[in-house]
């Protein structure tokens, strides 16, 4: 304890001028805090376990792959664009990094292809977005199934089996190991969340999303070259995806060509959603969908604490996605009307 | 319909919009309502529109009275409101906008097409106007999509339409025929409140006026009472700037920026001029005339078939705008909002946005200088703001309007083109972007501003380059210029002959 008293007046003034602007901030501005906050509380009272340390690191690390991807999403709505084509980006990429990985037994050599064609496969979308200057809805809705396609193919329509030997020994230590009683994924995911939300931030580049996709016009009559922002956003995006593929084969091991990454796309853009996004572009942060994804993921396990029918996840999992998005519209209108 | 807003009050949170406004109109009246952007006109127009509930006060229509008006309400009582940006779906048929939910049917499933072409003929007849109703909106101009907003509050039996600038985007002969339409109107007992920023037309076909300053009632009564000097003050609540604030520096020898033949079919051809050091010049035309188009070939926006353009000898890379900006070209374009305004930015990222692609180095960027960068251009540009960290769209359309400003200040080029610079700013502002416009030429700045508003023209430039369907038709020197000639060469009467 400081030796000063509780001085009222002064606490009273510090809420006035800095207190109350921050809460409502947050309220307005940030309330996926509030939606996670309120799920957090929900899961405590179901179940006393619910909000230990491990529960929420164990929350974390089950969200890290598509949460990575849903941050290059984030990314790719803010400049008013989409991405339907992240799931089979990850399906494709991981087939082929595992293919990769049985030949040379290398960690490095098996990040690095993963990134390489993430980063290509993201720029197929982004060149027909950019410079061709096709809706991105349709190019990524043609190129997911089109990689999809692809990956099954290589796949003979069934897995792709790494090496077990070599998986045991040297690539499940990544997927299943931890630094200071966290988990790689967790740590991995955190940092990428923070190079992230630095980038849409901190440089130019981050600017220039927002400005493209606020006003494209604008963006372009101020000197942007929007058409090689849109690649290299694209670009970013399948980058991402590679690296949540590379993860996805060293913690499961292979990779079922027909249904991995299948609807990740979905659970990206509805953390997206979540994180106070906005789908018309301009408007979101990175911070946001880091708990948007948090926020999905806890739902599956504060169902089960309440002991709901599985079945019924998906429902109720709608149903506070679409609650989410109406809260803040609500917010929102009220910040416009006020 | 006699109608009375008494006592109305507005406010948005902490933000005073209407303080005690009271304002009243009677039958086959055109009243004319003033204010400066952000005076409160808007707001109380919605308020009557039924957009928005007022805080306080009551709306008296007919002697009933109303604490608040809906949309619907506001329609089914006659009250029609024309929007800036018109209302038309340019995709439907000009009938099938008139009709658009309230579409005439056949036994109530099927559109009864004939019928709705047939009254839209009617309607067009009585308003003395020749436009097919089956020709899609797309195709029309500005003035016949006016036109169509106007035969939909006839056709419906409006009492009072509310017109929010509708001569902005007109011809000075298009606004004749428009206010012919309007002294029609009001022969059948139909009023109209007219907003506008341009005082001659409100003197021409107002009868009275309603003056609104900072969301307080200033002043009411009839036009002819008055001239364009009280009602001036009466909206600015000062004495207005003297013209000759607003002076031409001397001219210097040196050639800036020269225009080479320049073509870009069907929008203009073989545009040939050049700017000196500290020179406004300025190019105008009607519509039609491809000023806009030359506007933005000669930032890159548009790819030119042949010509080219030198700065200081050396030939611009007219293919990409960054190109030409980092030449020492700065472009302030036309239709802020559209063009200009980074909306979910607020007011220091869009001031630094231009700088960044242009003359950023690093790829980090810093607080810190952004603010510093505001502040020093915000003493040139005179912004008034809050916070810079507001949202852009928080601030006045004049105030907006030195934010783009202060934009290309920052890049200190050397060459500014301006397209429509004080386009849906107030009277103040347009003053103010004057001076800023003086302050560039003072500097040695060469200025091209593209405009179609006499008064301007004159006060700014040195000399006014006419245009007529996308030709150089006339260059004429400051002291050469006078309304009647510009009209003339703009109308290529010259080559009628």
């Amino acid at each position: 304890m400081s030796g000063k008293t509780f001085d009222k007046a002064k606490f009273k003034e510090y809420m006035k001028t800095k207190g109350w602007p921050f809460l409502k901030n947050i309220l307005i501005n940030h309330n996926y805090v509030v939606s996670l906050i309120l799920l957090l509380i929900i899961g405590r009272i179901a179940s006393p376990n619910f909000l230990s340390f491990a529960s929420l690191i164990n929350l974390i690390k089950s969200s890290a792959f598509i949460g990575i991807i849903a941050l290059g999403m984030t990314m790719v709505i803010i400049s008013g664009n989409i991405d339907l084509s992240v799931g089979s980006i990850l399906a494709f990429t991981a087939a082929n990094t595992a293919i990769m990985f049985n030949n040379t037994h290398s960690i490095l050599l098996s990040v690095g292809y993963a990134m390489f064609i993430g980063t290509l496969l993201g720029f197929v979308n982004g060149f027909f977005v950019g410079k061709a200057k096709v809706a991105s809805f349709i190019v990524t809705l043609a190129t997911m199934a089109a990689f999809r396609s692809l990956t099954v193919q290589q796949g003979q329509g069934g897995p792709i089996l790494i090496d077990q030997e070599a998986y045991y020994s040297i690539l499940r230590t990544i997927g299943y190991g931890t630094f200071l009683k966290i988990p790689y994924l967790v740590w991995i995911f955190v940092l990428i969340v923070g190079l992230m939300i630095f980038l849409m931030t901190k440089t130019k580049f981050g600017r220039y999303v927002y400005a493209v996709g606020s006003n494209e016009k604008a963006a372009k009559l101020s000197g942007i070259n929007v058409d090689r922002i849109k690649i290299y956003i694209f670009s970013l995006t399948g980058l991402l995806t590679g690296i949540a593929a590379f993860l996805y084969v060293t913690r499961f091991g292979s990779v079922d060509t027909a249904t991995a990454g299948k609807s990740y796309e979905l659970d990206a853009i509805a953390a997206v959603a979540i994180g106070g996004t906005s789908m018309a572009g301009g408007k979101g942060f990175i911070q946001g969908t880091f708990f948007g994804i948090i926020v999905l993921y806890s739902i599956d396990s504060v169902l089960s604490a309440l002991r709901v029918p599985a079945f019924v996840n998906d429902l109720i999992k709608g149903i506070l996605i679409l609650g989410a998005v109406l809260l803040q519209k609500v917010l929102n209108n009220r910040k416009v009307n006020n | 319909m006699i109608i009375e807003l008494k006592n109305i009050y507005k406010n948005f949170g902490a933000v005073q919009a209407l303080t005690d406004v009271s304002f009243s109109i009677g039958e086959a009246e055109i009243h004319g309502l003033l204010g400066e952007n952000g005076a409160g006109k808007s707001t109380l127009m919605n308020i009557l529109g039924g957009v928005l509930p007022p805080t306080s006060g009551t709306i008296v229509i007919d002697g009933t009275s109303y604490t608040h008006l809906t949309p619907h309400q506001a329609v089914e009582l006659g009250i029609s409101f024309i929007h800036q940006e018109l209302n038309l779906v340019n995709d439907l048929k000009v009938f099938e906008n008139l009709f658009i939910n309230r579409e005439l049917t056949k036994s109530k499933i099927f559109l009864n097409k004939k019928e709705m072409i047939r009254k839209s003929h009617e309607v067009f007849k009585r308003m003395n106007i020749d436009i097919d109703p089956t020709l899609f909106v797309r195709e029309l101009d500005t003035l016949e999509k006016q036109l169509v907003e106007i035969a939909r509050a006839i056709l419906f039996e409006s009492k009072l339409i509310i017109m929010d600038e509708p001569t902005t985007a007109l011809t000075d002969k298009e606004i004749n025929n428009l206010f012919t339409i309007m002294r029609e109107l009001k022969k059948n007992g139909i009023s109209c409140i007219y907003i506008s920023h341009k005082m001659p037309e409100l003197f021409v076909i107002c009868d009275k006026y309603t003056v609104l300053r900072d969301g307080k009632f200033i002043d009411s009564g009839f036009f002819k009472d008055i001239n364009e000097n009280k009602a001036t003050e009466l909206l600015v609540g000062r004495k207005i700037i003297e013209d000759k604030d607003i002076h031409r520096n001397q001219l210097d020898t040196e050639i800036v920026f020269e225009v080479q033949d320049l073509s870009c079919p069907p929008y203009f051809n073989n545009i040939n001029f050049n700017v000196k050091k500290g020179e406004v010049v300025a190019i105008t035309g009607l519509f039609g005339d491809g000023r806009g188009e030359l506007s933005e070939a000669l930032f890159g926006a548009r790819k030119v078939s042949s010509g080219k353009v030198l700065k200081n000898g050396k030939q611009l890379n007219l293919s990409s705008i960054k190109s030409v900006m980092k030449s020492g070209v700065g472009m302030i374009p036309r239709n802020r909002k559209e063009r200009s305004i980074i909306k979910d930015m607020n007011i220091l990222n869009n001031v630094s946005i231009a700088h960044f692609t242009s003359q950023h180095k690093k790829i980090l960027i810093k607080n810190k200088e952004e603010i510093e960068r505001f502040e020093k251009n915000q003493k040139v540009t005179n912004i008034k703001v809050g916070s810079p960290k507001d949202p852009i769209t928080s601030l006045s359309g004049g105030n907006q309007q030195k934010v783009i400003f202060a934009r290309w200040f920052e890049l200190d080029s050397d060459v500014y083109l301006l397209d429509n610079p004080t386009q849906g700013i107030d009277v103040g502002a347009k003053f103010e972007i004057y001076k800023l416009i003086n302050y560039l030429a003072e500097q040695g700045k060469s200025i091209i501003v593209f405009s179609s508003e006499f008064p301007e023209i004159y006060k700014v430039c040195h000399r006014c380059i006419i245009m007529y369907r996308g030709e150089i038709n006339k260059i004429f020197k400051h002291d050469e210029l006078n309304e009647v000639d510009m009209m003339f060469y703009s109308t290529g009467s010259n080559k009628k002959e």
